[in-house]
């Protein structure tokens, strides 16, 4: 069983069965249009309401092109604007499913939508409109964001190195944009490190806000049942339906000390709720009424006994080496086991982490992808040469493009 | 240099890598016939007024005390000393013909940022190679020199200042990013092997505490002492670290110099010298400060007073401060808008791509996200 979306166990709740289910795309060519059967119009011109034509013309503004992945309710393909092919936007096309059916729309991108226009941040994905096509599919257009997620750079351990610096950059970009959602009430609820995509420039952007949702209101329930199962923080398995932006910040704590490992902190195989738990009680402590008042008040409060006791920061800093002892004093604040005594958003941006040494990594410094040879072709861009053997069209569209070669005589060594 | 410089024009065959000892006409000096094949010092140098080659003792005895005609014979030009050279190239017609170009780059040095499109910076790189071409090939020489040298003449501060461009760009840039990379580099190489060892320390130290525990040893007393052992180790290494780091701190690279505030063409990439860099703001300068309203610890309010202290609510985070805070923005959101500002803001946005940039609280309440429970 591999990496599962917090969604396929969520148990049926009230009115939205089978959130995030599996969904069968309908082809783009399927013409029968239940919804809106509009007779053609004589001559096969289709009349066309004021929405539907606006969906068409901001439709028409972007040429498709290659699939750039799929997840688990949407497509995802790279564009271009057509009045200037130098843009690229991403076009995440959402699947049409039995969500669908029922409620005419998927809830999933109906949230990532509203959620995505409020949010203008450096480290946030950026939407920049929505269209809907014929079949009513809904198609978000995303900022594009072509080197991956962090996931892959986490786990090409055979290609990729990267220091404590890079981790440090990375982890304040992520917490920049958890604060920033915060700030804004809104709660992820999916941090993990494959919704962490990486821009052109090394920038760390936070995506998919399928399942974000706004701060509760005093007794109004939230679910617990979500972020995905290995990110998911105590008080949800003790389902916990009045919870905080600490949620989040559990999620950025598991995604942090994954950096640091390069192995999930917490895999509990197989991924069940009580797995987890267990898996979290050896590697954290045992949540107890004196580590964590109140919780034993939760739903569904049961720990394995005899209870571990808290681990010692010393045992933390010999798991962790790597970051010294400000890194782990923040990785440990950041998965306590009592959300109150968990930082907030807020308070880790404060750490010492921040402005200890070393440094944070500059953007154009941090290891990507195939780094190797796409510096090099840079370079070689640059100077107005070719990259060796690489027949193929790059995107590389350096300032020597298109430029009838000059040879730099000038610079040759006398 | 690009590879295509290397391709098609560079000869492959240097001067030093050809095989000594040949008996042939280019190992004999034709002025005083010493041969490399008697004396494997034999150096020969040319002079780029004509590019006769002779050994390096012939210039020395000819030239020392000044100017003199050339020693060979019909050749009539007057050489100098200093200008003497090694020949780079195999071929002497190599050799001038690179002469002459280095000598039209270094004049008709324009940067491609300076036209307007990249056909008129191909126009141009063509106009030059047609006058380095009659120069290299005594094509109507006269009328192409006057008109080189007019064009020195009349664009002689551009020039200069493209050259200086040219030059901190190849030490500043190119150099720069080099020794970055291979820092960087250094310091993954280093990282990953940081990454092994601790991971061969965490493994090492857990079977030593497996052997104690099957060795019957109390568990609470075998994990503390685990624990001191790799802090222990850790400590240690950091310490050997630190000694190296101090020691390689003296023969650490100058920082480079920054370009100040050299007046630069666009679209070059400026490289930020290193202290440059202000101390990190985790905040990224961005302060989130409540304009119209201050917070208080507590509000009295009795549909609070249940959140406020049941176990069930607070044991999972819940914090009524924060909704209290929230509720607050919601109410205050609406003055920061100002209708006028937003409608003259509006006109003057171009609606190409319409990028919504409001923020969660204006409008927040239309449709609530709440989870089905
Ligand atoms: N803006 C983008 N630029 C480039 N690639 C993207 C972009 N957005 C998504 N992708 C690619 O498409 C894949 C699926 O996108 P996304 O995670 O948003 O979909 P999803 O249906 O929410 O997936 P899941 O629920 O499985 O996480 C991503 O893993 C990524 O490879
Ligand atoms: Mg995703
Ligand atoms: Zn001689
Ligand atoms: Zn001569």
């Amino acid at each position: 069983m591999g990496l599962v979306s917090p969604a396929l166990d969520v148990p049926p709740e009230a009115e939205r069965p089978n959130k995030r289910a599996k969904l069968e795309p309908l082809t783009e060519d399927t013409s029968q249009d239940t919804s809106r059967a509009v007779s053609p119009a004589p001559g096969g011109a289709r009349h066309l309401d004021l929405a539907e034509r606006l969906d068409a013309e901001e439709r028409a503004k972007y040429v498709k092109g290659a699939k750039l992945g799929s997840g688990q309710y949407a497509d995802v393909y790279s564009a271009h604007l057509k009045t200037d092919p130098s843009q690229l936007v991403a076009i995440k096309k959402i699947k049409v499913g039995a969500e669908f059916e029922q409620w005419g729309v998927s809830l999933d991108s109906i949230r990532e939508i509203k959620f995505l226009q409020e949010l203008d941040h450096p480290n946030i994905i950026k939407l920049y409109s929505v269209f809907s096509t014929k079949n009513q599919n809904l198609n978000l257009v995303l900022e594009q964001l072509p080197q991956g997620d962090l996931l892959k750079l986490i786990q090409d351990t055979a290609d990729i190195s990267y220091t404590p610096a890079d981790i440090k950059a990375w982890m304040l970009m992520l917490s920049r944009a958890v604060h920033f959602c915060h700030v804004n009430h809104i709660l992820h609820r999916d941090i993990k490190p494959n919704n962490l995509l990486i821009a052109a420039n090394g920038e760390i952007k936070l995506a998919d806000f399928g399942l974000a949702r706004y701060m509760a209101d005093p007794y109004e329930p939230m679910t617990y049942n979500t972020i995905t199962i290995w990110y998911r923080p105590p008080e949800m398995f003790f389902q916990s339906k009045f919870y905080s932006g600490k949620v989040d910040v559990w999620s950025c704590g598991a995604v942090f000390a994954e950096l640091i490992a390069r192995d999930v902190m917490f895999r509990a195989i197989p991924d069940t709720e009580i797995n987890m738990i267990n898996l979290i009680c050896e590697k954290v402590g045992t949540p107890t009424e004196d580590n964590w008042p109140g919780v034993s008040k939760l739903p569904t409060y049961t720990v394995p006994s005899p209870p571990t006791p808290l681990k010692s920061a010393d045992h933390w800093r010999a798991m962790f080496p790597s970051v010294g002892p400000t890194g782990v004093d923040l990785l440990m604040k950041m998965l306590s086991l009592d959300p109150r005594k968990r930082l907030s958003a807020q308070e880790v941006l404060e750490h010492d982490y921040w402005t200890a040494e070393p440094r944070p990594s500059r953007l154009e410094d941090l290891p990507r992808k195939g780094g190797g040879l796409e510096a090099m072709g840079e370079e070689l861009t640059k100077m107005g040469g070719e990259l060796p053997g690489n027949g193929k069209p790059t995107a590389s569209r350096g300032r020597a493009d298109g430029v009838a070669r000059k040879l730099d005589f000038a610079a040759m060594a006398k | 240099m690009s590879r295509l410089a290397q391709s098609a024009f560079v000869p492959a065959v240097r001067r030093e890598a050809r095989p000594a000892g040949s008996d042939s006409p280019d190992e004999i000096c034709p002025v005083c016939k010493s041969s490399r094949y008697l004396n494997p010092n034999l150096r020969f140098l040319v002079n780029p007024e004509c590019y006769h080659k002779m050994c390096a003792s012939c210039v020395d005895r000819i030239f020392s005390h000044g100017p003199a005609q050339c020693p060979i014979a019909g050749c009539t030009r007057t050489l100098r000393k200093p200008r003497f050279r090694e020949q780079t190239f195999e071929d002497l017609k190599v050799e001038r013909e690179v002469d002459i170009r280095r000598k039209v780059a270094a004049v008709f040095n324009r940067r491609e940022d300076e036209f307007e499109d990249t056909r008129a910076y191909n126009d141009y790189l063509n106009d030059v190679e047609d006058i380095t071409f009659n120069l290299i090939n005594g094509i109507d020489l006269e009328d192409t020199e006057r008109k080189f040298a007019d064009y020195e003449r009349a664009h002689a501060d551009e020039i200069k200042e493209n050259a200086e461009l040219e030059s901190q760009e190849q030490s500043s840039y190119r150099v720069l990013q080099k020794k970055e990379r291979e820092q960087i580099r250094l310091r993954r190489e280093a990282a990953r092997r940081e990454e092994e060892e601790d991971k061969r320390l965490v493994e090492e130290n857990r079977r030593e505490q497996l052997r104690r525990l099957a060795a019957g040893q109390d568990a609470s007393v075998v994990e503390k002492d685990g624990q001191q052992v790799q802090l222990k180790r850790r400590m240690d290494r950091r310490a050997a670290e630190e000694r190296q780091r101090q020691l390689h701190a003296r023969d650490a690279p100058p920082t480079p110099v920054t370009n100040g505030a050299t007046p630069f063409i666009k679209g070059l990439k400026q490289r930020k010298g290193k202290e440059a860099e202000p101390p990190v703001d985790a905040f990224d300068g961005i302060r989130y400060k409540h304009q119209y309203y201050s917070l208080q610890d507590d509000y009295t309010y009795s549909f609070l007073d249940n959140a406020k202290k049941d176990a069930r609510i607070l044991a999972g985070g819940y914090n009524v401060h924060e909704y209290n805070e929230r509720a607050l923005a919601d109410a205050f959101a609406g003055l920061g808008v100002f209708i006028a500002d937003e409608v003259t803001e509006r006109a003057k946005l171009s609606h190409d791509i319409e990028v919504p940039t409001e923020m969660a609280a204006t409008e927040a309440q239309d449709v609530k996200m709440e989870d089905p429970v």
